[in-house]
């Protein structure tokens, strides 16, 4: 291999010269940085976390047959003032959540490759399994609520459209690593909440969270995939009179 | 390839601040026991590549060779750590010598560093006695205390933590682990808390404590084993008590 004169063009010079003006020294007093990425964290544990455990929870429904199901369904969807708790609990926390979140991994550097270490492979995973259930959730809310049957004024569909949305493979698939991947986000950002805010502090308190943390996760995927298997086992129900006579569901 | 008897070492080098980088090969003879600063050490004697071009000698700093000044931190195989610890029995070959990333070259394998020193003024990284009469001798310290803060006042400023830190970068200006846990230090040193509340609002500023991910690359290659997660929770904990205290109190 021939020397490489000082002239020549080097493959990563880019990085040089982004490194050369270097990383700004902390701006003390300065910015609102500090309260928005805390509310990005806090925003990750109430209410979306919160409203994970009640997403996961109520579909559970469905392993006590379709008309438990439906008849959840129906509450939840006759709850007082159901569009603005959709609004502040849901919407407006998600959107914030993963808008600002996408923020947080465009600015950080990955790098595991240099550091293979289980830290920072958490912190990638964290920011992938994030994306993954963004797009999860895209798709997800566009099928069941925006496209087919409108589930808020035909609760009694509940059971039939979701079973029948899962006679796509793909569809089952992508619900499968949606929420191994949302449970997964769930579970570790429970535990980087834990540790970022200071409740455990320790290294040993920290890895005893950390278990916990993991059983959260284990515990969200088993509950997740019992109600996928409840609606793939369970007989075929007939979508409701009113739907069956109206035409195009998917 | 090197033979046994021989050392094959690429380094890549800069002329200036302005310059572009460029990679040199070295073949020096291998002595038993030899570390990264011994074989540039070598090199200086009688700079020439491995080519047999004759070059300048690499420069670097380094001073005890001890790992305690931490001046000759770099990256060796793509990793940081100290030069003067690190053993060329122990790498692989060839061995590949790097500045720090995410500092300015001043030249060759010298970084300016100088961020650390801004940031650590900052948050007042100090136990303020300043006064124009004889303060008597401090408040006394409890040995538990004392155990708790010496691992914390080993810190070098190396800046490993924050080459290895996800999110130390231009985007975030993240202030880094070492920081964070000086402030810890100062915060529990008896005399040193008088600044807690300026410590903890500094912290509160853009690229503050809120900007660490939790990669925990830092706290793995930090030489000295300073337990920096650990400060992070902690000094994490203090600020959120802070900030939430200081919006029923202010």
């Amino acid at each position: 291999m021939a020397s490489v004169s000082s002239t020549a063009p080097v493959a990563g010079s880019k990085a040089s010269a982004r490194a050369h003006s270097g990383v700004a020294p902390l701006r003390a007093g300065q910015g609102h940085s500090f309260f928005w990425r805390r509310l990005h964290s806090l925003s990750g544990i109430f209410p979306i976390g919160a409203f994970l455990v009640e997403h996961f929870f109520s579909n559970a429904f469905a392993t006590n047959g379709a008309a438990a199901y439906n008849e959840n369904v129906r509450f939840l969807t006759g709850l007082p003032f159901v569009f603005f708790l959709e609004l502040f609990f849901i919407w407006i926390p998600i959107a914030y959540h993963a808008g600002y979140g996408f923020y947080i991994w465009y600015r950080g550097e990955t790098n595991v490759g240099d550091y293979p270490w289980t830290g920072n492979w958490l912190y990638t995973t964290q920011r992938w399994t994030g994306a993954i259930a963004f797009f999860y959730m895209g798709w997800h809310v566009w099928s069941m609520r925006f496209n087919g049957v409108h589930l808020l004024t035909n609760s009694a569909a509940a059971f039939w459209k979701v079973q029948n949305e899962f006679h796509h493979p793909w569809a089952v698939a992508f619900y499968f690593v949606g929420i191994i991947a949302a449970s997964w986000h769930f579970g570790y950002g429970l535990w980087l909440f834990a540790a970022k805010w200071g409740f455990f502090t320790g290294e040993s308190a920290r890895r005893k969270f950390g278990v916990v943390c993991l059983l959260v996760a284990v515990v969200f995927i088993t509950v997740g995939t019992a109600t996928m298997v409840a609606f793939l086992t369970s007989p075929q129900v007939a979508p409701p009179a009113e739907i069956s006579t109206g035409a195009q569901i998917p | 390839m090197a033979n046994n008897n021989t050392v094959l070492i690429k380094i890549k080098r800069q002329n200036g601040p302005d310059s572009k980088s460029y990679w040199e090969e070295f073949e020096i003879p291998y002595r038993p026991g030899m570390n990264v600063i011994s074989a540039l050490m070598d090199i200086a004697l009688n700079p020439t590549t491995r080519q047999g071009k004759a070059t300048t000698p690499i420069t670097y700093e380094s001073n005890c060779l001890e790992e305690v000044c931490g001046s000759c931190a770099m990256r060796i195989n793509g990793r940081v750590r100290m030069a003067c610890s690190a053993l060329i029995d122990n790498l692989e070959k060839p061995v590949r010598l790097e500045p720090l990333s995410k500092f300015p070259v001043v030249r060759d394998l010298t970084v300016d560093r100088s961020v650390l020193f801004e940031n650590l003024k900052r948050v007042k990284a100090w136990v303020p006695i300043d006064g124009s009469y004889d303060l008597g001798s401090g408040p006394r310290l409890l040995p538990e205390d004392q155990e708790a803060a010496y691992p914390l006042s080993r810190c070098i400023s190396c800046c490993c933590c924050m080459e290895a830190c996800p999110q130390f970068n231009e985007s975030t200006g993240f202030v880094g682990a070492a920081t964070i846990s000086q402030v810890r230090l100062f915060n529990t040193h008896p005399t040193g808390k008088a600044l807690k509340r300026e410590r903890l609002s500094a912290l509160m500023g853009d690229g503050g404590i809120h900007e660490c991910g939790y990669a925990q690359n830092c706290v793995e290659v930090c030489p000295k084993d300073i337990p920096l997660t650990r400060s992070i929770s902690e000094v994490g904990r203090e600020v959120m008590k802070q900030a939430i205290g200081d919006l029923f109190r202010k």
